[in-house]
């Protein structure tokens, strides 16, 4: 069988920069990934290349055996691929229950089908007593978890996930890393993480990819990775921050 | 995780309310010939059919949050399409002939104007200004081509009959008759534009509007669906020129003018650009205001509709339908 | 068609398309300035146009000299300017969608109250120099002359206050990045008052100046809003100088043209036409390098 994700030779030149070049990365049908690297390291616009905001310079992105590059944003989306951006990208105006629907069309009929399923997704993120809030009126972390609820109506496969914790609380990091363990395991969804958050990619336990310079510096598990010289090295004298 | 609780039909306060402001706008409309007669049931058709168009912008630019300055184009272009089809002489059905012209131009116009833009990414301002230009152009053509448009001095229209087969033919010269024919029509569009704003399709519309770049990733071709609203809204604006052209009997180049354009983007924000009964509203209230205040003091009254849409974008967003929903909402909060 | 008379034609078009070039760029360097620099489409721009040409009109009429009428006028519009701003337009400076129907408001109430000062009958205002040039057998009307070398001179002024004064600099800092603004110590809200205000004096001199060629009524400046905005994003939004001339260039120069084969009203629609297509392959401008 085709493999799930299968990115090879991806390279991304911004006017002569190079934003990624090489990257070669294979993804398995409910796996789980960190992408962690320094600023520059070429994170995004991996992710973007994949989501389709980004038209990679060459290489080529496969998805569910299928050659996806030059295939656009929505096709891809409709073809089971989310994007949570960095600074979430919610429906302000409309209350979380309209986000989640507006996020089903198309995916799930209209009546009781949609229902169910907003109703999965409302309790899974935790939202349920939000529902008929605006989306202005959630907190930075809740508007996270919104996004990513919004993916799972519309029946991602394989979510691609730019910082999930930014602007979390630690009680609330926990929360989504055991809601991304959940979605994984019990729903087979791969997820793509890019996160700088030390402590979220231990509680994580999923393998990490580490970019450099817009290319793979290595794969791993985070014992392996944390304990490399080389990504030590590149985290300014071995020090977990960015 | 099939045992969590479905999530409940959002109540919808201002819909409900609505409905039943939409119902009874609807029946008072129906009951008005026979209370009264004369010039207000001769001009009230009129107003309907402004309210059919400014529904039509209600519907882009409440809803998908697309301005369009170009309304008064198609709507010119369907009434000189019905005059053209009354003039051409093919017998009883010219007047459906028109209608359909309309219907077909409208659309046909709006859907390669949209495609073409949208697919582009032509937007916001770009998009106001082109369809402000597509009214001076609709404009321009109209003056120009007097052989086929009578140019500056306009076009006489006869009177549309309504050819009903074998059951014969009902003439419309009667003012009750058109009235008869106006209002079920408005109706029909009213509910036409109602349930599609409230199906998926006008769901995404409303996502366009808030988050176009989150509805395109969540895989919907968003240029597709600007199109299709365009499209939607160049038809029933043509099809409504039409049916004035029908009433008025009469079309001149000054229908596609900026200055209409302008009334028809004042009527709508003015009724209320997220409701179409307010857009409705708006057009038929204030054009008829207009043709009153217009007789009385016809500059001042311009200026003050000036003020008074400079005050709708300033403080009420939603302009009278919004106001009133908000009010309506206020009430029921306190009861409940 | 012998080869004199074909010279002929095409020098009597280079010569109009260059006075019209020159016209259409002073008519939307306002807007170019507003809108390039601020991010401002000011959909009152031809009223202000209009306003420009009754002032002069006005002026004229109460005995003052050309000269003098001109610059009332621009002061007039500037004013005008200065009001509408401070009152209105400062307030929504982030919601592009909101300024647009603002000065659009703006705009009917100003033709309004044109109608209600003025009238609306047509105006004329004779031209302040009746002689013509007499250049290769062509007699080029004087005034025009003076208005394109103006209008070129406007044009290179803007250019050496934006591009060679550390002020000018500063603002189109400011449009690229409002808080490197703020850190080159430029107080933001009075350069946006400075541009917008500016913008309206421009578009009343063009009213001013343009007003002996014009027959003045009240829906004068509409069809110049359109025009201008076209000029202006044919040519390149934010390209100040280049955009606007070269915008000017290929709308006045393509409407020459056409309007030598057919009437002018069918050239204005198709060169509308023509700019609705360049703004839909190049929506940053034809020469704006991406």
């Amino acid at each position: 069988m085709a493999e799930f994700l299968r990115i090879s030779k991806l390279t991304k030149h911004f006017r002569g920069l190079v934003a990624n070049e090489d990257v070669d990365f294979t993804l398995g049908s409910g796996d789980v990934r960190c992408i962690i690297g320094p600023n520059g390291a070429g994170k995004t616009t991996f992710i973007s290349m994949i989501s389709g905001h980004v038209v990679p310079t060459s290489g080529r992105i496969a998805f569910k055996g299928r050659d996806i590059t030059p295939m656009s944003v929505p096709g891809r989306a409709r073809l089971g691929i989310g994007r949570k951006f960095q600074t979430p990208s919610v429906f302000d105006n409309l209350t979380v229950a309209e986000n989640i629907e507006l996020a089903s069309i198309g995916k799930h009929a209209e009546g009781a089908d949609r229902r169910a399923r907003m109703g999965e997704v409302l309790q899974l993120t935790r939202l349920e007593a939000f529902a008929s809030k605006p989306a202005l009126t959630l907190s930075h972390g809740q508007r996270q978890w919104l996004e990513i609820g919004m993916l799972l109506a519309n029946r991602a496969e394989l979510l691609l996930l730019d910082e999930p914790t930014a602007g979390m609380s630690a009680e609330e990091t926990h929360a989504t890393a055991a809601l991304i363990k959940t979605l994984a395991a019990e729903f087979g969804i791969a997820i793509v993480i890019i996160e700088h958050d030390i402590n979220f990619i231990r509680d994580l336990g999923a393998p990490v990819t580490v970019l450099h310079l817009g290319r793979v510096l290595m794969e791993g598990d985070f014992a392996a990775v944390s304990e490399n010289d080389d990504v030590r090295n590149v985290y300014l004298g071995g020090e977990w921050e960015c | 995780m099939s045992n969590t609780r479905p999530v409940p039909p959002m109540p919808r306060i201002s819909l409900r309310s609505e409905s039943a402001a939409a119902i009874v706008v609807f029946a008072v409309l129906a009951l008005l010939p026979l209370m009264m007669g004369g010039y207000v049931i001769y001009v009230l058709p009129q107003y309907l059919i402004y309210g059919v168009l400014a529904m039509s912008l209600g519907m882009l630019w409440g809803y998908a949050g697309i301005l369009s300055f170009g309304q008064a184009a198609f709507f010119a272009l369907g009434a000189y399409a019905m005059g053209l089809a009354m003039k051409a002489g093919f017998g009883a059905g010219d007047g459906y002939l028109g209608l359909l012209a309309a219907i077909v131009v409208g659309a046909g116009l709006a859907f390669l104007v949209g495609y073409f833009l949208f697919s582009a990414g032509v937007r916001d301002i770009y998009f106001v200004l082109i369809t402000l230009a597509l009214s001076i152009m609709v404009q321009q053509i109209a003056i120009s081509q007097s052989s086929l448009t009578g140019g500056f001095n306009g076009m006489y229209i006869p009177r549309m009959d309504l050819a009903l087969g074998p059951l014969g033919r009902v003439s419309l010269a009667h003012d009750r008759a058109i009235y008869y024919l106006v209002l079920p029509v408005t109706v029909a569009i009213y509910a036409g534009l109602r349930r599609l704003t409230r199906s998926d399709f006008g769901k995404v519309l409303v996502g366009i509007r808030e988050n176009e770049g989150r509805t395109l990733s969540l895989g919907f071709d968003t240029s597709w669906y600007k199109t299709i609203a365009f499209t939607i809204s160049g038809a029933v604006a043509c099809f409504a020129g039409a049916l004035y052209g029908a009433h008025a009997e009469f079309v001149s180049p000054s229908l596609a003018s900026v200055a209409f354009s302008t009334e028809v983007v004042i009527w709508v924000a003015i009724g209320g650009r997220q409701s179409l009964l307010g857009a409705l509203l708006g057009g038929l209230g204030v054009a008829a205001l207009s043709n009153y205040l217009d007789g009385l003091s016809p500059v001042f009254w311009q200026l003050i509709l000036g003020g008074i849409f400079v005050a709708v974008i300033i403080a009420f967003k939603g302009g009278i339908a919004g106001a009133l929903g908000r009010l309506v909402a206020r009430k029921d909060d306190a009861h409940g | 068609m012998t080869h004199e008379t074909v010279f002929h034609a095409i020098l009597s078009l280079a010569i109009q398309g260059t006075l019209i070039t020159f016209v259409y760029a002073l008519a939307a360097l306002g807007l170019a300035v507003v809108f390039g620099l601020i991010g401002v489409i000011n959909m009152a721009h031809g009223a202000m146009i209009t306003l420009g040409a009754y002032f002069t009109w006005a002026c004229l009429s109460a005995g003052l000299p050309f000269g003098l009428a001109v610059l009332v006028a621009v002061a007039g519009v500037g004013l005008v300017g200065l009001i509408v701003e401070h009152a209105l337009i400062r307030h929504f400076y982030d919601k592009p969608f909101e300024t647009l129907l603002l000065t659009w408001g703006l705009f009917l109430i100003l033709t309004e109250l044109i109608k209600i000062a003025f009238g609306s009958d047509i105006r004329t205002i004779p031209t302040p120099l009746p002689s013509a040039i007499a250049f290769l057998g062509f007699h080029i009307p004087e005034y025009e002359a003076l208005v394109a070398l103006l209008s070129a001179a406007l044009l290179g002024a803007i250019g050496l206050v934006f591009y060679k004064t550390s002020y000018g600099i500063k603002i189109r800092a400011l449009t690229q990045n409002r808080e490197v603004a703020g850190l080159l110590g430029l107080n933001v809200a009075a350069t946006y008052k400075i541009v917008f205000v500016a913008g309206a004096m421009l578009a009343g001199l063009a009213g001013a100046l343009m007003s002996p060629i014009l027959s003045i009524d009240p829906t004068i400046g509409n069809i110049y809003l359109v025009r201008s905005f076209f000029v202006v994003i044919v040519g390149g939004i934010g390209q100040l100088l280049g955009g606007t001339l070269a915008g000017s260039f290929l709308i006045g120069g393509s409407q020459t043209i056409f309007g030598a084969f057919s009437s002018q009203v069918i050239a204005q629609t198709i060169v509308f036409a023509l700019a609705i297509v360049v703004l839909r392959f190049r929506p940053t401008g034809v020469f704006k390098e991406k």
